[in-house]
């Protein structure tokens, strides 16, 4: 009796099972309700950087990464706009683009092929304080590499032809951008915040092009191209040694140079707040770019501003972006920034907005600039900026050109080798205090604010908070001085 | 009597167990193990194909969900259906709210995106390798219970609707390119725009949408493809959560293929009234890409149009001064692959000496062998480039779900790039001889 029970109740359980695991489920399981727990944040371990110089003063740093058969390079040269002559703005990134454009037994298009043979990809950006080579190949040509690219840094051939036809390539990009107004309207912030330091130079427009002569690119070569002002950045499936070596070989005979870089002095930041407008008649939105000159990426209070930033407007979940898009319904997009240079970095603002609402969003970037510099920022705040910062480092570094583009950047910057190694700890010790004593120090209530939009509807907005309004046109040529009555 | 008892009660509670782990016994997992990196996939009993690859450089996980639809599954009037899928999907679904999906993975530094292509449609992000179970949560939750309503709907067309009128203002040539993808795959399915006509948008309704939804959004039509710093244990328990009660759809009968083209060159004339220089669309269909003649077609597409120094850049662009934009390649909608050229030039004499200067180039494909030095450029350049897709994690994540989707296997990447390695000049001449020839389809762009 016993047993034919246990029996009955096995195969009611059984039934019951059956029809538990065949029946539809519930609506939803529990599970789904809410989202999951994440687990702790997992440690970094951020790759060591080796370093060494040859004789002639060319630094090497080196960044080991061997799980693909590609190289990775940044070169470096201290040859950036600010180094143009006052009357050559341009110079600097006309020479930086001629290097590709012939060596002494190869043509530019000569050049193209054998960098496209060895599955290379080669591009140059110039900044005000440097220009920087991107180089990526693959790892079995590393000598073919290394040749061509001292080639390029030792002997190029500036040909008269040549630079005619980058010339009027740089001059038709220059005038193509004139039609973005996020380009012109970063433009002109620059350069009046620039308006007596050498980086302003950086700000140049097309029209300035046509004087650069083939002998002015031969000089500003010779000047500055020199190893003792050249840092290159490896990262591949190389050893140290093998790098050190090859390189000795293919760029021991580049002469070294006269050291005449001094650094240059930190601009001074905008003490009154300034207007400036572009006219783009008919524009359907309003662009503002607003901001001021703040401390070096090597001062310690970097990282209170770094969070600082990243709560205002780092991302779409960030006050500006949350203010004025989300909930005042005025702009597309709002966000701040910060640049690095080598003197100074630059602390921005910007956001397309419609353009009738141009004075409005400015009044709601300032209160969101005053929720920040007059009471402290909510611990919580700051912990999910923290959060955003730490969780974003790691893809930023992902990539073989993202890692050497991370490493020149800490290298062009001066930074300390602490500054690589400790980035979470830094970011971790931040908190509502450090942010706050750092926001009531900035200028940031005495702006430059650049505004690109259609006049008819935007300029006298404007009358509501200044006495008077710079003109310019989108080349950033001064026009005149707008005075309200 | 109690040892048949006895029997009896042990299969009754073997069959109380295998009841209980009913969900496990249908998962079947298949490890790769001659890839260059690891691995592993693993089919749901529902139908779910997950890709699991596992790269512990950095504490990153890469997630990709790819579903098997894209404009190709739309029927006529109902354009745009994909496309407005794609934008519904950050919308919210039942206990993700609107915009949630994109604010927990900005709040974590992570990184999101999706995109909709004429066969598939793919969501991805990358985020710390901590929140890997959230994204699954989200995912799951977007596929399980869409929110699909009025409100969203509307929203979703009104974005779409300013979407296309910004993207006709910037780019004049952009309904020439509709028109050429019509005469060129000479179907509907295959050759209409993804982004959809504006009036088949203005004219969805949320019962549209829903049958659209129900229908391609299901487990048994998707792939999950993660590729990071996980635990492979751990991972698995989390989509078996997450995914494994999803119940699969009706299975999806492929989209019938357009009937073989006729053998007869097509070409036609438009205006284009915002455009400042006239151009022209050239095209011409190619083979399957399981067709092994695929391989060489893409290098065919290396040595014309890939990099400063390729064939087509040199003549038309360098020696010859004929255009101001040049960009073309294969394209690929299933199984249905098409060659493409988009030209912009100076004016109408240039044009026709531009279309000369092509030809050219084509039969000097099919009549020279090419040198072992400029073959040799051309596969390093591809080598580099096809190595690149597998870089990282998200290269990699949507390599492998795009590899599956396109093929239903996962192919050795090694092994596959060996075939476009051992290309020979001879290849190259059949395979431009048979793709290559009078039946060109041509679209001139003219100017107002």
């Amino acid at each position: 009796m016993k047993v034919k029970n246990r029996q009955a109740i096995i195969l009611i359980f059984f039934l019951l099972s059956q029809i538990i695991l065949n029946s539809p489920l519930p609506s939803q399981e529990r599970f789904r309700r809410t989202p999951p727990i994440p687990e702790p944040f997992p440690t970094l371990q951020l790759p060591e950087i080796q370093q060494a110089s040859l004789y002639n003063g060319l630094t090497l740093w080196v960044v080991p990464k061997n799980d693909l058969p590609i190289i990775s390079l940044k070169i470096i040269v201290f040859a950036g706009e600010s180094f143009s002559p006052e009357n050559l703005p341009g110079l600097a990134t006309l020479t930086a683009h001629s290097i590709s454009r012939g060596v002494s037994d190869f043509s530019s298009s000569e050049i193209e092929e054998k960098i496209e043979f060895i599955g290379g990809d080669l591009s140059a950006e110039i900044h005000p304080d440097y220009a920087l080579f991107s180089f990526t190949f693959l790892e079995e040509y590393f000598d073919e590499a290394l040749n061509l690219l001292s080639r390029m840094l030792i002997e190029p051939t500036f040909i008269r032809r040549e630079i005619d036809s980058l010339r009027t390539a740089v001059y038709y990009n220059l005038l193509e951008k004139n039609s973005d107004p996020d380009f012109f309207t970063k433009r002109l912030l620059l350069q009046a915040l620039f308006t007596n330091h050498a980086y302003k130079k950086s700000t140049f427009n097309e029209d300035g092009l046509r004087n650069i002569t083939q002998k002015d690119i031969v000089s500003f070569f010779d000047n500055h191209y020199r190893p003792n002002n050249t840092h290159i950045v490896f990262a591949g499936n190389l050893n140290f040694n093998t790098i050190f070596r090859e390189t000795r070989r293919f760029f021991n005979r580049w002469q070294r140079g006269e050291s005449n870089h001094s650094a240059l002095p930190s601009p001074e930041p905008q003490e009154e707040m300034k207007v400036c407008f572009i006219e783009t008649p008919g524009a359907k939105d309003a662009t503002i770019y607003m901001g001021n000159i703040v401390m070096p990426a090597t001062d310690p209070d970097i990282f209170p501003l770094i969070v600082m930033n990243q709560v205002l407007g780092g991302t779409p979940n960030s006050r500006l972006f949350m203010n004025l898009r989300e909930s005042k319904q005025y702009a597309y997009n709002a966000f701040s920034e910060i640049e690095f240079f080598k003197s100074c970095s630059v602390f921005s603002i910007h956001a397309r907005v419609r353009p009738e609402v141009v004075e409005s969003s400015i009044m709601e970037i300032f209160n969101d600039i005053n929720l920040i510099t007059d009471k402290k920022i909510p611990s919580f705040d700051i912990e999910q900026s923290k959060s955003y910062l730490i969780g974003n480092f790691p893809l930023q570094i992902e990539t073989y050109d993202d890692l050497v583009s991370k490493v020149a950047e800490h290298k062009t910057l001066n930074l300390e080798d602490e500054h690589w190694n400790n980035y979470y700890e830094n970011i971790m010790l931040i908190n509502s205090e450090k942010v706050f004593e750092l926001a009531k120090k900035l200028p940031l209530k005495t702006p430059v604010i650049v505004v690109a939009g259609d006049g008819d509807i935007v300029l006298n907005q404007f009358r509501e908070f200044i006495k008077e309004v710079d003109i310019y046109n989108k080349k950033g040529i001064y026009l005149g001085t707008y005075k309200f009555d | 009597m109690n040892e048949v008892l006895n029997f009896k009660t042990k299969l009754l509670i073997l069959c109380l167990i295998l009841s209980f782990l009913g969900g496990s016994v249908h998962i079947t997992a298949q490890e790769k193990k001659d890839f260059p990196f690891p691995v592993t996939q693993y089919k749901f009993k529902n139908g779910l194909h997950v890709i699991l690859s596992e790269d512990y450089s950095l504490p990153l996980v890469s997630v990709v969900m790819a579903y098997r639809v894209g404009s190709i599954n739309e029927e006529p009037g109902k354009t745009g259906l994909a496309y407005l899928m794609e934008n519904l999907m950050f919308l919210g679904s039942e206990n993700v709210e609107r915009m949630q999906h994109i604010s927990i993975i900005h709040k974590v530094g992570g990184e999101f995106n999706a995109a909709t292509t004429g066969d598939k449609t793919i969501f991805y992000q990358r985020v710390p390798s901590n929140q890997l179970t959230q994204v699954l949560w989200l995912e799951s939750d977007r596929m399980k219970s869409l929110q699909i309503d009025d409100s969203n709907v509307e929203q979703a067309k009104l974005d779409i609707l300013e979407e296309i009128s910004l993207r006709k203002a910037r780019d004049p040539y952009l309904e020439s390119s509709w028109r050429f993808d019509r005469l060129l795959y000479g179907n509907f399915a295959f050759g209409h725009p993804v982004i959809g006509s504006e009036d088949d948008l203005r004219n969805l309704t949320v019962q549209d949408v829903k049958d659209f939804y129900d229908r391609f959004y299901i487990p048994n039509n998707a792939v999950l493809s993660i590729v990071g710093n996980f635990d492979r244990k751990k991972a698995l328990a989390d989509i078996k959560k997450y995914f494994e009660t999803i119940p699969p759809g009706e299975p999806i009968p492929p989209v019938p293929l357009p009937k073989s083209p006729e053998k007869k060159s097509i070409v036609e004339s438009m205006q284009a009234p915002l455009a400042q220089s006239p151009g022209f669309h050239l095209g011409y269909r190619l083979p399957s890409p399981a067709s092994e003649d695929f391989y060489v077609l893409s290098i065919i597409e290396y040595i014309l149009l890939r990099g400063m120094s390729s064939r087509l850049h040199k003549r038309v662009f360098k020696r010859e001064k004929l255009v101001l934009e040049l960009n073309g390649g294969i394209e690929r909608r299933q199984d249905q692959t098409r060659f493409k050229i988009f030209v912009v030039n100076n004016n109408q004499y240039m044009v026709q000496r531009c279309k000369k200067a092509i030809f050219s180039e084509l039969h000097k494909l099919k009549t020279n062998f090419i040198s072992e030095e400029e073959l040799n450029k051309v596969k390093n350049m591809f080598r580099k480039d096809y190595i690149n897709q597998y870089t990282t994690s998200l290269p990699k994540a949507l390599f492998l779900a795009e590899s599956f989707l396109s093929r239903n296997i996962l192919l050795n990447p090694a092994e596959e790039l060996e075939k476009y390695m051992a290309i020979t000049p001879k290849d190259i001449i059949g395979v431009t001889y048979r793709y290559f020839g009078v039946e060109s389809v041509i679209l001139d762009v003219k100017t107002k």
